[in-house]
């Protein structure tokens, strides 16, 4: 089965300095240590880090239209900070994999089945 | 339909669900089949089942099953996406052995998964792995039924659709998912064990969770808390008779008659809780949480035989069971011997810094100690707002005593 784990910080504690500080190397050090050790296991369909939460723009969407606005979705002490998609056979793996994910202070780890691809073609 | 076939249908329901569930990997499915096979029952056995109505609902439903799921196949065939060849569930039920493999332990594991919502685990457990009906379920939960339902259908969906595996966890992750296992009866017992008088539904639910701890001992024999919870749900059973007096209001623990007592359950109890007790130091760690528990259980126990309570034995035990978790349920019950040991005063001050003015159990032990210390004002007040926390009627019955015997 394949799932998403989705990553939230709370961007500005973990990572005082934002993008140029220690903490943000040592984060992209370890992803890059872990990303290896989930494709050297064969399990890493995709994934993607994100920037830090101050760069988000969002268009929301409502009966009279389309808006768009600077920041992120929502203003959450934890926000969105990337996702690993993963194929796995079960939900207890998907969870092992969750909780050896690193996290630079604290933060919550969202495990979601994904739909499987729309039809090609 | 007669009561023997409903006895009958209730006590093959766990196993056949759950062998079924197991090997089609299919909560729904499993329920539906065993649903028909009782269909057919009632309709060929007239009022004399055979040797072995397990067998028989087992063969009937799994043939349903089969003939469901290889149509389901086929109708999933035209999909442009198929599936990767994986061992079909088709593969695991042809491989079946009769009799009926017992999976119960298994579908526990699924069912008290810690992705599944804590009051859906314990209603879901009850409802596939003890065969109870989805109405039996919600009356011992005090929900109406159609919200019991839908909590039921949620788990099964979130069970099938985020992939929760259908197998014992390796060892490693056993004591976890043990422990949620563990919790998730806690729950169901406590649920059963709320209401002293143990009236309908409740009689029978309180049986049916003293047969799963029972089930988990003998499946699970070597893991010290398993054996503990088995204890604490034995003794606390045991004590079931001596629970209410003639005018149906309930009797504090401390004033029942240990004359009352259920023997035989007692025995049972000291029986795991021994063996809880040489498996921990066999491990050489120290007494889990819930080995402390059926501790203090089996010392309140000791008065059919000693005539007397040792307190000062039970307040260690809640003191260590403190150290391990700050919790007010604790904190409380601690209380109740603290002041056998060191006098009220001390007791109701033990629980100042909780911060819960609508839980009834604080508000029951502080009217108690209030009363004991004479001040019947406070004692009062503090009896009408747990009478206001809609406790079970013989509860209420009890506290009401108490209030009216109140000097004025």
């Amino acid at each position: 089965m394949q799932y998403a784990l989705l990553i939230h910080e709370p961007h500005a504690e973990s990572y005082p300095d934002g993008d140029s500080g220690q903490a943000w190397r040592d984060i992209i050090a370890a992803h890059t240590a872990f990303g290896q050790e989930m494709g050297a296991a064969g399990v890493i369909v995709g994934g993607a880090g994100l920037k830090n939460p101050d760069t988000a723009t969002t268009v929301r969407v409502s009966a009279s239209g389309r808006t768009v606005h600077d920041g992120p979705f929502a203003e959450t002490r934890e926000q969105l900070g990337g996702l690993y998609m993963i194929d796995v056979p079960d939900l207890d793996a998907a969870i092992e994999w969750a909780k050896k994910l690193p996290i630079a202070k604290t933060g919550s780890i969202e495990i979601r089945p994904m739909l499987p691809p729309p039809p090609q073609g | 339909m007669s009561r023997l076939l409903d006895q009958t249908f209730r006590d093959a329901g766990g196993r056949v669900v759950s062998a079924l569930a197991a090997a089609f990997r299919d909560l729904d499915l499993a329920e539906e089949a065993f649903a028909e096979a009782c269909a057919r029952a009632v309709e060929r056995w007239g009022d004399t089942p055979p040797a072995d109505p397990a067998a028989w609902l087992f063969a009937v439903a799994r043939r349903w099953a089969l003939d469901r799921f290889r149509r389901r196949a086929t109708a999933a065939a035209y999909r442009p996406d198929d599936a990767p060849p994986e061992p079909s569930p088709e593969d695991h039920v042809m491989a079946l052995d009769e009799p009926i493999p017992d999976e119960r332990l298994r579908l526990i594991f699924v069912c008290c998964h810690p992705a599944v919502g804590p009051e859906a685990r314990a209603a879901l457990t009850l409802r596939t792995v003890c065969g109870l009906s989805t109405a039996e379920v919600a009356a011992a939960f005090l929900v109406p039924e159609p919200t019991l339902a839908q909590r039921l259908v949620r788990a099964k969906t979130k069970i099938a659709e985020a992939g929760v595996p259908y197998d014992v966890p390796s060892p490693d992750r056993w004591p976890e998912r043990m422990d949620a296992v563990l919790s998730t009866l806690e729950v169901a017992y406590a649920q059963a064990h709320a209401d002293a008088a143990g009236a309908g539904p409740h009689a029978d639910y309180a049986a049916e969770v003293l047969n799963l701890t029972g089930l988990l001992a003998r499946l699970a024999p070597d893991d010290a808390e398993v054996r503990a919870l088995a204890a604490t749900v034995r003794f606390a059973e045991a004590r079931r008779p001596a629970r209410l007096d003639t005018n149906g209001a309930m009797i504090p623990l401390s004033d029942q008659d240990p004359t009352e007592w259920d023997g035989r359950l007692i025995a049972e109890a000291e029986r795991h809780l021994a063996a809880s007790a040489t498996l921990s130091r066999a491990w050489g760690s120290p007494p889990g949480p819930r080995a402390l528990q059926a501790a203090i259980h089996g010392a309140h126990a000791e008065r059919a035989q000693t005539g007397r309570t040792d307190w000062p034995g039970i307040l260690s035990l809640y003191d260590l069971l403190l150290a391990r978790r700050d919790d007010p349920v604790i904190r409380v019950n601690r209380a109740v011997a603290l002041a056998e040991v060191e006098g009220p005063a001390a007791a109701l001050a033990s629980l100042a810094d909780i911060a819960a003015d609508r839980w009834l159990p604080l508000a029951a032990a502080r009217a108690d100690l209030l009363s004991r210390l004479g001040r019947t004002c406070e004692a009062r007040s503090e009896y009408d707002r747990a009478l206001s926390l809609s406790p079970a009627p013989a509860e209420a019955l009890f506290l009401t005593t108490r209030r009216d015997q109140l000097p004025v």
